[in-house]
């Protein structure tokens, strides 16, 4: 256990938190304007997923990167679209279009994977290479755990004040959040709640699925079945532990990387405890936090509600 | 803009027909899938058939598949019916497999019957306790229940992989056999007898009707029957007019615990003979399925558990005959699941085109 | 007044799936005008508006602006011509700010916000009609009057010619109505001509014009000045009726001894505003005390804490004599306590069962209608068959849905469940509230009925007309607090809309 308090073992948690952060922060922050619209979107995990399969295909068939990413975000917003179909269109019950999805899309990229890789061994790529931002790189401790990332980690953390910006600070974010408090104050106005709820899916969706791509290629060099193991889940719980706003589900995306990031770092150097513990370690942490912070929710009044006429 | 209009009266013949069209659409997207898999369909269909139907080995072979889906789709319908989103089956079927097994080691040597008993009994115990854990932190501390359960499900997944992969349930053996995560094979005397002789249709299959009739009673003509039904349709009248809905909810949730906890044990006393995730992984999530294409009914449970039974068993053939690979299984149900979703809102509501919003 | 049609409807026509709700309408708004809308629930008045303002579109008919027929296919149409509407439920969002809320939706070109331009434009329209507003404040922490401003904001920001207010009045007070009224007689001369929607006779003469409607119909298009009350009611039911008078009431019962005292009740609601205020009130057998005000002022969670729904902060409520508060709604029902909900179909039913099943909620664990494990099905259904008889519900059996049952049919199905297992109080949260007027009467003599036999009753109304004929005591309630209590045979309503406006008064 010792050996987890070491300065070079420090700086690798730290910076481990970082990248750990980056696919669930771009889901979180995601799926926070899809449900400041109103839909709450249990799909994250299956959207995420759909988003890995494909970035890895495309990233072991082109051997182009930027067009993994790519392909990635579009998968995300198509299964955005089937979500926005089901939940905005059908007014179907949104905990069940999700699961459904998750299901879906859970034996879909397995049954894909199986038929891609024939068989044999699955391909491999070159995954995302880290990006030193020169001389802050060179600042001892800091440089290492904070300029010494991947771009798109820089991405993740600068999408919390673009999209705080765009919620709070633009019309159609104004739209967006009114959706999830009372769809009927922009029915009345003859403006069309469900081509608002789509963008926010859509954009939802899209910014997970790059969570996914990041997923993929950032952390692998071939695709597994269980590669998001929860981690939509972890977004959707820290959405609701951040009550809503941008900066508390940055916060709370930052608590369950770092307990992951220990995670892994215990099972590469201690083999005496067992590793599950500190796997379980993030879920278990995610039902403490929702216990610790149930009181004042800031819960959009609307949310998960289908909306008719 | 799309909108819907409720149809007033509801038309036993519309209905029948969007359902056969979602199915008719779901064989379409399957036949689509194994086409563009290269697979040739007309033998992957043969084998399917062939491991689902072709003999009486293969249907009872189905029906040992069905029975812990019958019984997780239960558990779905028991919840669901009442508007609790619990999908914390998956993770009752591992504790009341795990607790099965424990209650195996712990009462080894008791006459059988009573052994049988106390191994069914402490799976249905082990499910509900989770049911209770929710239901606690749903009352107490409002922390919504999709949440929560599906929590817990990771929680205990990793646990059960510790007990077999390292722990003390872990197989004993010459090798190494931590990466296996598998338990020793049960005690002969602690697996459910088969029903008929020589078949392998065992025990748990007939607790997995019984249930279902059981629930069936339950639901429509009992006073709690009555409870899970008010409060799926509106827990507020429910609770404003003198019923306890926390203490409905965790009585909902201890019951459906039970019941997916059943489903562990029929999987690992029953068809696996051993305690391994592999053996037990999906069940519950599967369930959520067959409980919502069953109608969130006793009986409809029954027959979409028996359909995706056949499925699962055909996939064995699918895989060795056609190379199929078993993925399509879980696939066939996510998609039927969302067409009979659609199926649904086209059986209740017209949906009308109106103009266009910007 | 220009005499000059600025819109109109000919021959229009809307039906809902089971229901005609409009039937050959021809309505003219005059330029200038304002313009009443008379009828009962259900006459078609909301929906006439709904078309008008393009939220539904009419299935026949055409609707012309200035002499030009338009067609509206959403608000945003009719938006367009500078049409604008005031719902009777509000559609503002309670965790925006007030300025939030009025430019929501307006603004379709840009992507920035210019708060602060809004801002300026909105200060200048306040100050012209005097109303006095925090764009800042949230609109969760505005009273239901002020709320009733950022709606009316919403349409005056959006420069309309034309604005309809459906039931503008139900949640005002006697005070903030005139208020009302003297804004809108001066949007008129601004050259904005209003519909509104009202089914109160007084308010209804203070309209240039009222169109009476009924099932579906408008009547006529007549000039208060040369009308009389009765004659538009008539117009309006259809017949002759008399305006309900007066009754001499001689009710006489024991005041020595309450059934339910009340004690220093105090609630703070999530927000942290005092919702019910050191409430203090006895309640007799044998009577009904009425409770007065606009709905909004705590009559909700005082209906809460004496059923068992809400655990008061501090305060007591004794029923003879023993402390109650804070148990369950289970203690409240077993000790013969009744209650009818205001929000029905929220509360008080659950729709999709049927007659039967919604006539036992709540007793379902009763040994009358259980057999051992199971439900007793035949015991259940023959009480049900006897209350639809006894309290003349109109379905074709027991079996079907409340869902499909008018709203007056849903509130009678409540009304035999809750009478038909109390028996020493019954609660009636705004119990006429949407109903026909025979419906209505039919509910109140039940109260009443009721009261002769020995029950305490206590009735919350916005009605004071009909608090004042049926109670009596009268109850005021504002702001969550007891302004006063009155005899109902010494009281008018202008000596409770005194009160309800926050006048205490000392001789009880």
């Amino acid at each position: 256990m010792s050996e987890l308090f070491q300065e070079a073992v420090i700086i690798s948690i730290l910076a481990g938190t970082l990248r750990i952060m980056t696919p669930i922060l771009f889901a979180a922050i995601g799926e926070l304007v899809t449900q400041r619209a109103g839909i709450w979107n249990m799909g994250v995990e299956g959207t995420m997923i759909m988003g890995a399969f494909v970035s890895y295909v495309v990233a072991t068939q082109s051997d182009s990167l930027p067009l993994a990413i790519l392909s990635g975000i579009l998968s995300g917003m198509v299964m955005g679209l089937i979500i926005g179909f089901m939940t905005s269109t059908l007014r179907v019950d949104h905990f069940i279009t999700g699961l459904g999805l998750n299901l879906l899309v859970g034996g879909l990229t397995f049954f894909w994977f199986r038929i891609y890789v024939k068989g044999g061994h699955p391909p491999t790529f070159t995954g995302l290479e880290n990006f030193s931002i020169p001389i802050l790189a060179s600042i001892p401790i800091l440089g290492e755990v904070f300029f010494n990332q991947k771009p798109l980690t820089y991405i993740a953390i600068l999408s919390v004040p673009v999209v705080s910006y765009f919620l709070y600070r633009t019309r159609w974010g104004l739209e967006i959040r009114c959706l999830g408090e009372n769809p009927k104050a922009i029915d009345i106005k003859g403006l069309s709640v469900a081509l608002r709820q789509y963008i926010a899916i859509i954009i939802g969706s899209g910014m997970t699925g790059l969570g996914g791509a990041f997923l993929m290629l950032g952390f692998s060099d071939r695709f597994q079945p269980d590669l998001t193991a929860g981690k939509g889940w972890l977004a959707i719980v820290a959405i609701i532990a951040g009550k809503w706003l941008p900066k508390g589900v940055f916060a709370a995306v930052l608590v369950f990387a770092f307990l992951e990031s220990v995670a892994v770092h215990v099972q590469i150097i201690d083999a005496d405890i067992p590793y599950q513990i500190f796997f379980a370690l993030p879920y278990l942490a995610s039902i403490i936090l929702l216990i610790l912070l149930r009181r004042k929710t800031n819960q959009p009044a609307r949310l998960g509600v289908p909306y008719f006429r | 803009m799309i909108s819907l209009e409720k149809r007033l009266e509801s038309n036993i013949s519309w209905v029948l027909f969007v359902y056969s069209l979602a199915c008719i659409v779901g064989f379409i997207f399957t036949a689509f899938l194994l086409w563009s898999s290269g697979t040739d369909i007309p033998k992957a269909f043969f084998a399917l058939y062939k491991g689902s139907l072709s003999s009486k080995k293969a249907i009872f072979s189905s029906l040992n598949y069905a029975t812990p889906l019958i019984l997780t789709g239960l558990a779905t319908v028991v919840a669901f019916r009442a508007q609790i989103w619990s999908i914390g089956q998956e993770g009752q079927v591992y504790a009341g497999a795990m607790s099965a097994y424990f209650a195996s080691l712990m009462f080894y040597g008791a006459p059988l019957w009573i052994h049988l008993l106390l191994v069914i009994a402490f799976g249905a115990l082990g499910g509900a306790l989770l049911g209770v854990l929710s239901a606690v932190l749903k009352n107490k501390f409002h922390v919504n229940e999709v949440i929560s359960t599906v929590m817990i499900n990771y929680i205990i997944i990793f646990f059960l992989s510790y007990m077999v992969g390292g722990g003390p349930w872990t197989e004993i053996s010459d090798v190494n056999t931590t990466v296996y995560q598998q338990s020793d094979p049960v005690a002969d005397y602690s697996k459910l007898p088969y029903l008929f002789g020589s078949t392998k249709l065992h025990l748990g299959f007939l607790l997995a009707i019984l249930s279902a009739v059981a629930c069936h009673f339950l639901i429509y003509s009992t006073p709690f029957g009555y409870e899970i039904r008010a409060m799926g349709h509106n827990p507020v009248a429910l609770g404003h007019r003198g019923t306890n809905t926390h203490k409905t909810l965790l009585y909902i949730l201890i019951l459906s615990g039970a019941i997916a906890g059943l489903a562990g044990v029929t999987e690992i006393f029953g068809t696996s003979h051993r305690l391994k995730s592999e053996a037990l992984y999906g069940l519950g999530y599967t369930g959520i399925i067959v409980g919502m294409i069953g109608g969130l009914t006793p009986l409809g449970t029954i027959i979409a558990g028996i359909i995706f039974g056949g499925l699962a068993s055909g996939a064995l053939y699918m895989k060795v005959l056609a190379k199929v690979p078993a993925a399509l299984v879980p696939t066939i149900e996510g998609m039927f699941l969302l067409f009979f979703l659609c199926a649904g809102v086209a059986a209740r509501y017209k949906i009308v085109v109106t103009g266009k919003d910007v | 007044m220009s005499g000059q049609a600025l819109l109109e409807t000919k021959m229009l026509t809307k039906h809902f799936p089971g229901v005609v709700a409009n039937e050959g309408i021809n309505f003219v708004l005059e330029e200038g005008e304002v313009h009443c809308l008379f009828g009962e629930n259900g006459a078609g008045k909301s929906t006439l508006c709904s078309c008008l303002f393009g939220y539904y579109r009419p299935d026949g008919g055409s609707i012309e602006f200035k002499g030009e027929p338009v067609k509206f296919r959403s608000p945003r149409d009719s938006i367009r011509y500078g049409i604008g509407m005031v719902h009777q439920h509000f559609v503002l969002v309670d965790e925006f700010t007030v300025l939030e809320n009025i430019i929501v939706g307006t603004n379709t070109e840009k992507w920035s916000l210019d708060l602060e331009a809004s801002e300026n434009q909105l200060k200048n329209i306040c100050d012209e009609y005097g109303i006095d507003l925090k764009f800042n404040s949230l609109v969760r922490d505005l009273s239901v009057g002020e709320q009733q401003w950022v709606e009316i904001l919403k349409s005056l920001y959006l420069k309309v010619e034309i604005l309809i207010l459906d039931e503008p009045t139900a949640v005002l007070t006697p005070e903030e109505s005139n208020k009302l009224f003297k804004i809108m007689h001066k949007m008129g001369q601004n050259g904005i001509s209003i519909i509104f929607i009202s089914h109160k006779i007084s308010e209804v003469m203070l309209a240039d014009r009222v169109s009476v409607m009924s099932k579906g119909r408008l009547i006529d298009t007549v000039f208060p000045r040369e009308t009389t009350p009765q004659e538009l009611t008539n117009l309006m039911i259809g017949r002759e009726v008399k305006l309900r008078v007066i009754e001499e009431n001689d009710n006489e019962y024991d005041r020595s001894y309450p059934i339910l005292s009340i004690n220093n009740l105090k609630y703070k609601n999530k927000y942290g505003k005092f919702a019910l205020n050191d409430i203090s009130l006895n309640l007799y057998s044998g009577e009904i005390l009425g409770l007065a005000g606009v709905s909004g002022n705590g009559q909700k969670e005082l209906f809460e804490s004496l059923s068992g729904n809400l655990n008061p902060d501090s305060g007591t409520i004794s029923y003879e004599g023993k402390e109650i508060q804070g148990r369950s709604s289970r203690v409240f029902m077993d000790l013969g306590i009744g209650l009818i909900p205001d929000d029905r179909y929220r509360e008080g039913l659950v729709s999709d069962f049927d007659i039967s099943e919604n006539i036992i909620l709540g007793w379902q664990r009763l040994n009358d209608y259980t057999k051992g494990f199971f439900l007793n099905r035949n015991n259940i259904k023959r009480l049900a068959e006897d209350l639809i008889k006894k309290f003349n519900i109109m379905t074709p059996s027991s079996t079907v849905p409340v869902s499909h049952l008018s709203g007056g049919n849903a509130q009678k199905v409540i009304l035999a469940r809750e009478l038909n297992h109390s028996n020493k109080i019954l609660l009636a949260n705004q119990p006429t509230r949407g109903l026909d007027l025979g419906v209505i009467e039919y509910v109140y003599n039940q109260i009443k009925l009721k009261r002769d036999e020995g029950f305490a009753v206590l009735l919350a109304s916005e009605e004071l007309e009909d608090l004042i004929n049926l109670c009596d005591r009268i109850a005021i309630i504002s702001d969550g607090e007891i302004k006063g209590i009155v005899e109902a045979k010494s009281t008018s309503i202008q000596d409770i809309g005194l009160l309800m406006a926050g006048q205490s008064e000392t001789s009880a």
